[in-house]
């Protein structure tokens, strides 16, 4: 029961920033769906269970978030790339000024319980 | 997992999503699919959904492609309440004359109530211009603005070169004949 209640707390953290990141590992070289997550999990991010990240970049690409475009991939079929246009790049800039801005105070609340409860 | 992908077209269709682009979601969902099965990588952490159904909408949804709710039953019961109300007034005319007439006033001519259909609200769509645009952001583009596209198969990399009506001419939405965007594309090379 408490592990369900801690996968709900990480999820819905997760939730809130989960566009972020995925905006962050397009900024520098595109990607296409799968390999999105591949590079959050090379960097240690498993989504499993926050849902797919289809429906995410869909709306991404409406906002006007993403660039995209169709080339082949390495040795498969023609796929389509995701990239962070100059909108996506701001928004990227504001939500993590915003992400720090958060985590800075939580941090600072938090901080003293950890210490404790790693005592 | 193409069962879970044919049920996914299967929805996209049923919800109205531009074939082309529902297409265009199949194919890059099952190329993810296989090569995240040969990963190891379960189809759990791609699709987080095992309802195909909810997966499909949700995704078309996102993208904006799900059509709202015709404007058809709002218009309806407007209409509804326009007879409703016109009705009414016929009512207290009808009354109202018969009451004159009744008491023996002599005039030139009663009066003549003329009902004409109230009009129904029509929504007025400047097409815009696609030409130079991928195939599928100009399908996505006249589709969000609720005009109805045809556009060839094809890949979405093919670009519009013609379309009809210009970009500029002022359609109405609620006519099918005239909502319908025409494109014709030329194909990548190679």
């Amino acid at each position: 029961m408490q592990c369900m209640a801690l996968e709900s707390r990480r999820s819905q953290m997760l939730r809130g920033v989960l566009d972020l990141c995925l905006l962050a590992v397009v900024v520098d070289e595109p990607a296409y769906g799968y390999e999105m997550t591949r590079r959050l999990r090379e960097r240690g991010l498993s989504i499993v269970g926050e849902g797919s990240i289809y429906p995410l970049l869909g709306r991404l690409e409406r906002e006007g978030l993403v660039a995209t475009h169709r080339a082949a991939s390495d040795g498969g079929p023609p796929r389509k790339y995701y990239s962070a246009s100059p909108s996506g790049r701001q928004a990227l800039t504001e939500g993590v000024l915003a992400w720090r801005d958060v985590r800075g105070g939580v941090d600072s609340i938090l901080a003293p319980i950890e210490a404790e409860v790693a005592r | 997992m193409t069962a879970f992908v044919e049920e996914c077209r299967r929805e996209w269709k049923r919800l109205g999503v531009p074939e082309l682009l529902a297409e265009e979601m199949a194919t890059d969902l099952e190329a993810d699919l296989a090569e995240a099965q040969s990963d190891g990588v379960s189809a759990a952490e791609i699709l987080g959904e095992s309802d195909p159904r909810r997966f499909a909408e949700t995704w078309a949804s996102e993208r904006g492609l799900v059509s709202e709710a015709p404007p058809q039953k709002k218009s309806r019961k407007g209409l509804w309440i326009g007879l409703a109300v016109a009705f009414v007034i016929l009512v207290f005319v009808g009354f109202f004359s018969l009451a004159f007439i009744t008491v023996g006033t002599s005039g030139s001519g009663g009066s003549v109530a003329v009902l004409r259909p109230s009009a129904r609200p029509v929504k007025a769509v400047t097409v815009p211009n696609l030409v130079g645009m991928g195939v599928c952001k100009a399908v996505v583009t006249a589709h969000n603005l609720g005009l109805i596209v045809h556009a060839p198969d094809g890949p979405c990399d093919a670009v519009v070169v013609k379309q009809k009506p210009r970009a500029g001419a002022v359609v109405r939405g609620d006519t099918t004949a005239t909502s319908v965007v025409t494109l014709r594309v030329r194909r990548p090379r190679g």
